[in-house]
């Protein structure tokens, strides 16, 4: 080989090489759809199909857990449980790929019977074929081992857990501890037990839960979010419209994004920071591949 | 008037107002509305003792009970048409009474006890103690059934449900379909134990226990319902003919459960069960209108029973002021009581309130209100809270003792105020972050809220704390915050009754009006430099 052409070949294969890492690095960060608009139902299945659509996580067969927050005896409008058109949307997405049965559940922190009624899930879901949603029964929580840091071990509910897919559809809001409650802190709703003693250390426990519960798909509900006197606001001053919907398969990448809205950066909330320490996701949003749908 | 339905009639009357009264006791409960159009208080409504110890008691009508009056007024027409067509108590010892083998009749009962018994009820009454609802035989049957034998009905059926689970995990939901309708029709939604079940099930077995002596034991000796309408019925001019037994035959003696226990037909114990009518082999008993004013019996057996009776009820009325201190501090009253005299002079007893109430909150006070105020409800914050937009018990209520509301009045109604013990409380005791309590708290405007400071913790590092607080011009009692302190047993904050309980400002933006009323009243929030507010950068 002449000196000129090893000096190209070399150069050329630098180019290459510059071009494979950027590829590699691109191809692994995950992606996160966010899609706007009004017609919320449909902005929600353009975020999932901005990612490859349902059949990308759900198989024809599949016993699929929803799982939206509904722990609140609020009305939709408030913005403190997710809202139902969203739910809805998903729960079709995920029979029309080929689920055998959607379970929607929420452990609410009021009354179950009024927070299914008033945060309008009852009357979304009521009538769909192969949709089940219903209250949590005590006896179907299973003591399960954490190993984590904040917590050994720790009732979860069998069904989140025996689901071959299971969706998290948080809405996103203000919290008075945690500054923002999404993806995340939405997984306390399949948690038994006294919850509320996790506040002491919720960044740790909420890593350790979510680390044994993987959540396949997040879909955060930010049509209509709550800015101030969050969990459960009440008054529509804090509810601000942002008809947005985000998908993506990696919790802290979507957390991450969520807490943006909220003009904060993704640093700032302890539990997206705990949770990515554990190599649970990604938290910054420069390696992640953000798509408009 | 000759062809008067026969027996079958009255039975069947019986049997339908007894599956009417089950369906309502079922009904009572929450099942998706937030209004119950018919419930069990339908049968307050129109029980007459629970009318005239209350005009008694208030000195006031209310038309919730007009119904109770139109029962006085054709018990005055026909008689106890409501013993032996329409009361479930009468009708459940009508079911039971053939299996049980009759004794002599007790001689005790047989005197003027029951006029001991109802006398100084009223008579109290008018001195402002109310004890009618203790033996009111319908709410003694609903509080046998609320604190007994419903939460034992639904604990055994949802204890075999849960052992099906054990045995058979998920596969038990093959079989989810028919519990189901089960659990959404039939079954209470959460078992709730209740202090005093034993005693409400003691006084219905009683009942029933007597029942071996005579037949309508508790109808014809005890009942004050029964006395009270037994003495407009005397003045009924629909009766039986002959008003003695036969002397060629007596069958009567026998067949009727309530009147013969002499020669002579007592009109005040008959309770047109009409038995007679289709069991006469002669054909000579008929029931038909006369001319009223022939009043048999003297009107009381003795003019010393009227007179010791309605003073012994002024006795009664004195004997039970006396009320522990400690206890009044938690006596808590369900949403919309505003004085605790008013409340125990309409309270009947009945315990719908209890059964109704979502969360399991109310339960029948044993002596915290003293001994006039047993069975009463009281809130128990740390075995459930008063749910914010739940008006059931309001709805419920016979008498409007709770009334009720319109659902933006009632989360404004106060119930008592929270005080934290910070001696309990994480953040102050044992410097943890923990804001549950601020979290639960339905107030949009949030009547816990919390600042943030910097102290060390036990280690020495500087950590942020959030130290809540109350401000107690939002606070409605409402007691979620006691309930959902993740503290084992005593909470750390806690729910004292008031005196004053002036409805929170109507100022308070309503979660469904917004509007430029609310930026006014956030004001106060911002004023007070509430840490954790002006510490969100987005705002």
């Amino acid at each position: 080989m002449k000196r000129r052409s090893f000096l190209k070949l070399l150069g050329l294969s630098a180019l290459y090489h510059q071009w494979l890492i950027r590829g590699v690095s691109a191809s692994e960060g995950p992606l996160l759809a966010v899609a706007e608009g009004k017609d919320y139902a449909r902005v929600t299945r353009n975020a999932i199909a901005a990612l490859g659509g349902m059949k990308k996580f759900v198989k024809s067969g599949d016993v699929v857990v929803v799982k939206p927050n509904m722990g609140w005896d609020r009305s939709s409008e408030q913005a403190a449980n997710t809202n139902p058109i969203v739910v809805r949307a998903i729960v079709e997405e995920a029979l029309r790929a080929g689920a055998k049965k959607v379970k929607v559940f929420d452990r609410s922190c009021n009354d179950e019977r009024r927070c299914y009624v008033n945060s309008g899930m009852v009357a979304a879901l009521s009538g769909m074929k192969n949709v089940e949603l219903k209250y949590l029964e005590n006896e179907r929580f299973k003591k399960v081992e954490l190993k984590g840091k904040a917590l050994s071990e720790w009732e979860l509910y069998d069904e989140a857990l025996h689901a071959d897919v299971f969706i998290n559809v948080p809405v996103a809001k203000h919290h008075q501890l945690t500054k923002v409650t999404l993806g995340l802190k939405n997984v306390m709703g399949v948690m038994g037990g006294n919850r509320g003693s996790l506040h002491k250390h919720i960044d740790e426990a909420l890593a350790d839960v979510n680390g044994a519960l993987k959540s396949h798909l997040v879909v955060i509900d930010a049509t209509r979010v709550l800015t101030a006197h969050g969990p459960q606001g009440g008054n529509l001053a804090d509810v601000k419209f942002l008809n947005k919907v985000i998908a993506c398969s990696d919790i802290v990448a979507a957390d991450a994004y969520a807490s943006t809205l909220f003009g904060h950066r993704p640093e700032d909330i302890s539990v997206t920071v705990a949770a990515h320490k554990r190599g649970l996701g990604e938290i910054n949003l420069k390696k992640v591949r953000i798509v408009r749908a | 008037m000759k062809k008067f339905p026969k027996i079958t009639t009255a039975r069947a009357s019986q049997l339908l107002f007894l599956l009417v009264f089950f369906v309502l006791f079922v009904q009572t409960e929450y099942r998706g509305s937030d209004t119950i159009s018919a419930a069990i208080n339908s049968f307050f409504r129109a029980d007459p003792l629970v009318l005239v110890s209350y005009l008694a008691a208030t000195r006031s009508f209310s038309w919730l009970l007009f119904p109770a009056l139109l029962t006085l007024f054709f018990t005055l027409l026909l008689g106890r048409f409501f013993c032996g067509w329409i009361c479930p108590l009468g009708t459940v010892l009508d079911l039971v009474t053939g299996r049980i083998r009759k004794t002599a009749p007790l001689r005790i009962l047989k005197g003027n006890l029951k006029y001991w018994l109802l006398l100084p009820l009223l008579s109290s009454a008018l001195f402002h103690v109310n004890l009618a609802g203790i033996l009111d035989p319908i709410a003694i049957l609903v509080r046998a059934l609320t604190f007994f034998l419903y939460p034992l009905f639904g604990g055994t059926v949802r204890g075999g449900w849960v052992g099906l689970y054990r045995l058979i995990g998920e596969r038990r939901d093959a079989l989810e379909p028919g519990f189901g309708l089960l659990r959404d029709h039939l079954l209470p939604f959460r078992e709730t134990f209740y202090p005093l079940a034993f005693l409400s099930a003691a006084m219905f077995l009683a009942i029933v226990f007597i029942e071996r002596y005579e037949s309508r034991n508790w109808c014809r000796n005890l009942c004050p319902l029964g006395t009270l309408l037994g003495l407009f019925s005397r003045f009924s001019p629909f009766k039986r003919f002959p008003a003695q037994l036969c002397s060629d035959c007596k069958a009567c003696r026998v067949t009727c459960p309530t009147s013969f226990d002499g020669e002579e037909l007592r009109q005040d114990e008959c309770v047109l069960c009409m038995e007679c009518l289709g069991a006469c082999r002669q054909d000579r008993v008929k029931f038909s209108w006369t001319l009223p004013g022939r009043v048999g019996a003297p009107f009381f057996p003795e003019r010393r029973v009227l007179l010791g009776g309605l003073f012994s009820g002024v006795l009664l009325s004195g004997s039970f002021r006396f009320r522990r201190p400690e206890a009044q501090a938690r006596l808590l009253r369900p949403p919309g009581v505003k004085s605790e005299d008013e409340f125990l002079k309409k309270c009947v007893r009945c315990g719908e309130c209890m059964k109704v109430c979502l969360t399991g909150a109310l339960y029948p006070a044993i002596a915290q209100a003293g001994v006039e105020g047993v069975f009463t409800p009281v809130v128990t914050p740390r075995l459930g809270y008063c749910e914010y937009n739940c008006t059931l018990c309001g709805q419920v209520c016979p008498t409007a003792a709770i009334p009720s509301l319109p659902v933006a009045q009632k989360r404004r109604a106060v119930i008592g105020k929270a005080v934290f013990d910070k001696n309990h409380c994480l953040p102050y005791a044992r410097k943890t972050n923990c804001i549950v309590c601020e979290e639960h708290c339905p107030i949009p405007q949030k009547a816990i809220r919390s600042e943030i400071v910097e102290e060390r913790d036990p280690s020495g590092a500087l950590i942020r704390l959030q130290k809540p607080y109350l401000v107690e011009d939002l606070c409605n009692g409402c007691g979620i915050c006691e309930n959902v302190c993740p503290l084992e047993g005593k909470s750390g904050i806690e729910v004292f009754a008031v005196k004053d309980r002036t409805p929170l400002k109507e100022a308070l933006p309503g979660p469904v009006q917004p509007g430029p009323a609310q930026s006014g009243s956030a004001q106060p929030g911002k004023a007070g430099g509430t840490a954790s507010e002006s510490d969100d950068p987005y705002r």
